[in-house]
């Protein structure tokens, strides 16, 4: 069945006041949607996660959700600079943020490790020119 | 009387002006036809309509005194926050004597249950793995339950004190004096005295009805004078869990007896912040327990208050301090044999009030978000709320549900009258004339 658009936000790098707002967005219109409170907050918890990955480590980006009655797509695009090692990436605690940003509480390494945990299916493109992660969740079992 | 909510309208008084409107964390008031309504799904019994309206339109109906005391054998409970509207001065045995003297046949403190629960919410936390939010303000509890169904598992399943003192002193007034009690609440605020009628994790609750601070503080004060030769009863000292009444007091006997991670925020906008980053999970689970109240500075916060909360919580220190002093103490103990006498779990489960939903058609829902999408789109954004909803995303929302049509929006009434001028111009030079142009020119010259 195909996807219907739901939303799509731009993401400014280093916006730490605006960090979050995409996601919260998409967790209000899943409640208006009806969907389950623990898919919602599946959904909230990975896109905060991928929304503060583009306000930390990238040049700015956008996210986009489309849903469907089964399932509910998230890309999240940054222009760059591309995540050197994946593998890494995934590792729980590896985090190449800088001391500033973990002063700020972020940057602990688990940021896609949660991603990877929420979501029923994760894939990452990186390269210099940026990073596409797409997840779906599903809504349904 | 079953009533869903505590929070009333004197229409009369309501000037239709959206101060309540706009102050509602819920987005439960409307204003139509120059006269406020609450959406009673939607209600968290806060009170910050009460406090936000100039008019003192908005107002809080407890049970009446007179009607209180018609029960064969009334009891009263007393909130920790309770002694924070007098000087530390006036004894509590001075305090608990008047409110006998008024018709009262027995007085308790619900300081006693709280420091049960204080026991039992650290053993809880100790046995389980995860972090818990306090369950004892029943405000946020509605709030997570309307706004936040997500979390609702990590809300402690232990009773509120009052809930937990009401069970005890009524079971035992009847198994050791064959009494039928009813046992009432002193409470400082409306969402107390809504849980009378909708318990909160119980089948029912345990209290037969609450009377508002303000509706008995002058008839205490009034006669505090009077009162010369106190009765010393044998119940006379109150608990050091009087803490319990400003914000912070739960979380302060927690880490008195264990070093415990815990955050205590008050303020029913505060606490909506914290819920969003617990939600997102931007909140270390290395913090256990949330102490969280939806009156800012807690209990002492409640607006059937008299005395303003700065100095109550003045007041409730002193006596706190006070207290310690007589008991030469600082913590109260870890351990009481009278705790056994609690029932300290909620008996049923806690659910989700999802009254956001614009469908129950998956489709029809989609639908619907699409066009509520394309209201936000066309409506000015302006969120002046002169259409008597709280801002433009909300009454696009109300028009969606079919509850506003777009011509409530001032500027889009307006966008509206200009077009019909501009078309019935537009009509006019369209009309076919009657005499030509040319003629009418002659005529004029």
């Amino acid at each position: 069945m195909s996807k219907q658009k739901l939303m799509e936000k731009e993401i400014e790098s280093f916006d730490f006041q605006s960090g979050g707002e995409a996601s919260s967005q998409l967790k209000n219109m899943l409640r208006k949607l009806g969907v389950d409170s623990k898919i919602v907050r599946k959904t909230a918890i990975v896109t905060y996660e991928l929304e503060m990955n583009v306000v930390i480590h990238s040049e700015g980006g956008r996210l986009k959700a489309a849903v469907s009655a089964q399932e509910l797509e998230i890309d999240v695009i940054d222009d760059g600079p591309g995540i050197p090692d994946l593998d890494k990436a995934f590792t729980p605690g590896f985090s190449t943020a800088s001391d500033e940003i973990r002063e700020m509480g972020f940057g602990a390494g688990m940021g896609l490790v949660n991603v990877k945990r929420y979501a029923d299916k994760i894939d990452v493109e990186s390269s210099e020119n940026g990073t596409h992660v797409k997840v779906i969740i599903k809504l349904v079992n | 009387m079953s009533k869903k909510h505590s929070v009333l309208l004197k229409e009369d008084k309501c000037e239709g002006c959206t101060n309540c409107v706009k102050g509602c964390p819920t987005k439960a008031i409307r204003v139509h036809q120059g006269r406020a309504w609450i959406k009673e799904d939607l209600c968290i019994d806060c009170a910050e309509c009460i406090r936000a309206c100039e008019y003192h339109a908005k107002y809080t109906e407890t049970d009446e005194l007179e009607d209180i005391l018609k029960s064969d054998y009334p009891v009263l409970l007393i909130p920790p926050s309770f002694y924070g509207q007098f000087s530390a001065e006036i004894s509590s045995a001075k305090i608990k004597t008047a409110i006998r003297k008024i018709g009262f046949k027995g007085v308790y403190d619900v300081a006693e249950a709280a420091a049960a629960l204080s026991r039992k919410t650290l053993e809880f936390l100790n046995n389980n793995t995860g972090s818990y939010i306090s369950t004892s303000c029943p405000v946020i509890v509605r709030l997570i339950k309307l706004q936040y169904p997500d979390l609702i598992d990590m809300l402690i399943p232990l009773k509120s004190p009052v809930e937990l003192a009401a069970e005890k002193i009524k079971k035992e007034l009847k198994t050791e004096l064959d009494i039928n009690a009813d046992i009432f609440f002193l409470t400082p605020c409306p969402a107390k005295l809504t849980t009378v009628d909708r318990a909160i994790g119980q089948k029912e609750s345990f209290l037969s009805g609450a009377v508002g601070v303000e509706n008995v503080y002058e008839k205490i004060y009034d006669l505090l004078g009077g009162i010369t030769t106190v009765e010393i009863e044998k119940n006379n000292m109150i608990p050091l869990a009087t803490i319990w009444g400003r914000e912070g007091g739960e979380e302060s006997i927690l880490k008195s007896w264990q070093e415990i991670n815990t955050i205590s925020v008050s303020g029913i906008n505060v606490v909506k912040k914290l819920l969003d980053e617990i939600e997102r999970n931007n909140i270390s689970s290395e913090i256990k327990y949330f102490e969280m109240t939806s009156c800012f500075d807690g209990c002492v916060g409640g607006v059937l208050n008299v005395i303003n909360q700065y100095q109550a919580q003045f007041n409730l220190e002193q006596r706190v301090n006070k207290i310690k002093k007589e008991i030469g103490r600082n913590e109260i103990s870890l351990e009481d044999k009278d705790d056994e006498k609690y029932n300290f779990y909620l008996k049923e489960e806690i659910t989700a009030d999802n009254f956001e939903r614009l469908d129950q058609d998956f489709k029809k829902a989609m639908k619907k978000l699409e066009q509520l999408q394309k209201e936000i789109e066309i409506l000015p954004g302006l969120d002046c709320a002169a259409c008597g909803a709280p801002d433009c995303k909300t009454f696009a929302e109300d028009i969606v549900n079919g509850r506003a049509v777009r011509t409530d929006c001032i500027f889009m009434l307006r966008k509206q009258l200009g077009e019909l001028a501009n078309g019935l111009s537009q009509m006019a030079n369209e009309l076919p004339p009657v005499m030509s142009t040319d003629k009418e020119e002659n005529d004029d010259s």
